[in-house]
């Protein structure tokens, strides 16, 4: 009888850990989070999930044309990590944390939009973009100043004309002119 | 006086019961505690209007649930796109200044 409990809780337990597993963790180094989270003064974590993602579209008012642009671009998305650190001073994070957690994503599936370093003022940023067969599904954006760290991890497929409508609330219609920036520099020969 | 004690003793000596009292007593009480055809349709109401009452309940509880959890993960998305948008308003802002001081 013991057996049987035992067994029942543990297939219990694995149809629930994948579950929990992908709403809960950014794909980071959790050791590298949790330091910075300790050290910053404040901190905005928002974690979404494909689960989560459908279950928030069905909430976008459809009316809106904004929210119903959001809708369409999260709805096919694996993922939505963002984790923003503001800190008191300068200097409460290194350079090796941001390396360490830029270099997690340095795959042959991400390639680099933007590497920015500005040694004056310590600023750097950095965007990669996953592409599959030619096509975006993940985006990450990694922004440091010295007193805030921004990271933001988009996984899925991210459709360049489904976020140039999204300019109304906020959303990431700044991408599209990350890119023309982006391609601008490129034929500028930079 | 002794006609009058002769009545009495008459009256109060034990005789037996008629064999048939104990089964129309029975009969009478089965009779008395059936209930009647009309009170069984009202307590049947009564049963499934509660429970349509209750089960309405619950169910609203669980919708303004949902709606509570499906508001709160919107607000997440929308703040999510917010923070995203302004870390792409900076790294342009970046991007603007180096091709201004490459100019």
């Amino acid at each position: 009888m013991k057996n049987r409990i035992l067994i029942f809780v543990l297939a219990a337990a694995a149809l629930v850990a994948p579950a929990l597993a992908q709403t809960t963790q950014l794909p980071l180094p959790p050791q590298v989070e949790k330091e910075l989270a300790a050290r910053a003064s404040n901190v905005t974590e928002v974690t979404l999930g494909k689960n989560m993602l459908g279950f928030a579209a069905k909430f976008m008012n459809g009316k809106d044309k904004d929210e119903a642009a959001t809708r369409q671009l999260i709805q096919g998305l694996d993922g939505i990590y963002v984790r923003e650190y503001t800190f008191d001073k300068e200097g409460q994070f290194s350079t090796e944390e941001v390396e360490q957690l830029r270099k997690h994503f340095e795959t042959s599936e991400w390639s680099s939009l933007v590497r920015e370093r500005d040694r004056k003022s310590g600023e750097t940023t950095d965007v990669m973009v996953k592409l599959v067969n030619g096509e975006t599904h993940g985006m990450f954006i990694l922004e440091a100043a010295p007193k805030e760290l921004t990271i933001v991890l988009i996984l899925g497929p991210v459709r360049m004309e489904d976020l140039g409508k999204l300019k109304g609330i906020g959303g990431l219609g700044a991408l599209g002119d990350v890119q023309k920036s982006v391609h601008k520099d490129k034929k500028g020969g930079n | 006086m002794e006609d009058f004690e002769q009545e009495l003793r008459e009256a109060f000596a034990r005789r037996p019961a008629p064999p048939s009292l104990k089964r129309k007593l029975m009969e009478k009480r089965r009779a008395q505690r059936r209930p009647r055809p009309a009170v069984v349709w009202q307590r049947l109401a009564a049963v499934l209007a509660l429970a349509a009452v209750l089960g309405g309940a619950m169910e609203w509880r669980h919708q303004e649930e949902e709606r509570r959890k499906g508001e709160a993960a919107r607000e997440q998305v929308l703040t999510a796109l917010r923070i995203t948008s302004h870390a792409l308003d900076q790294v342009n802002t970046r991007l603007a200044a180096h091709d201004r001081e490459q100019e």
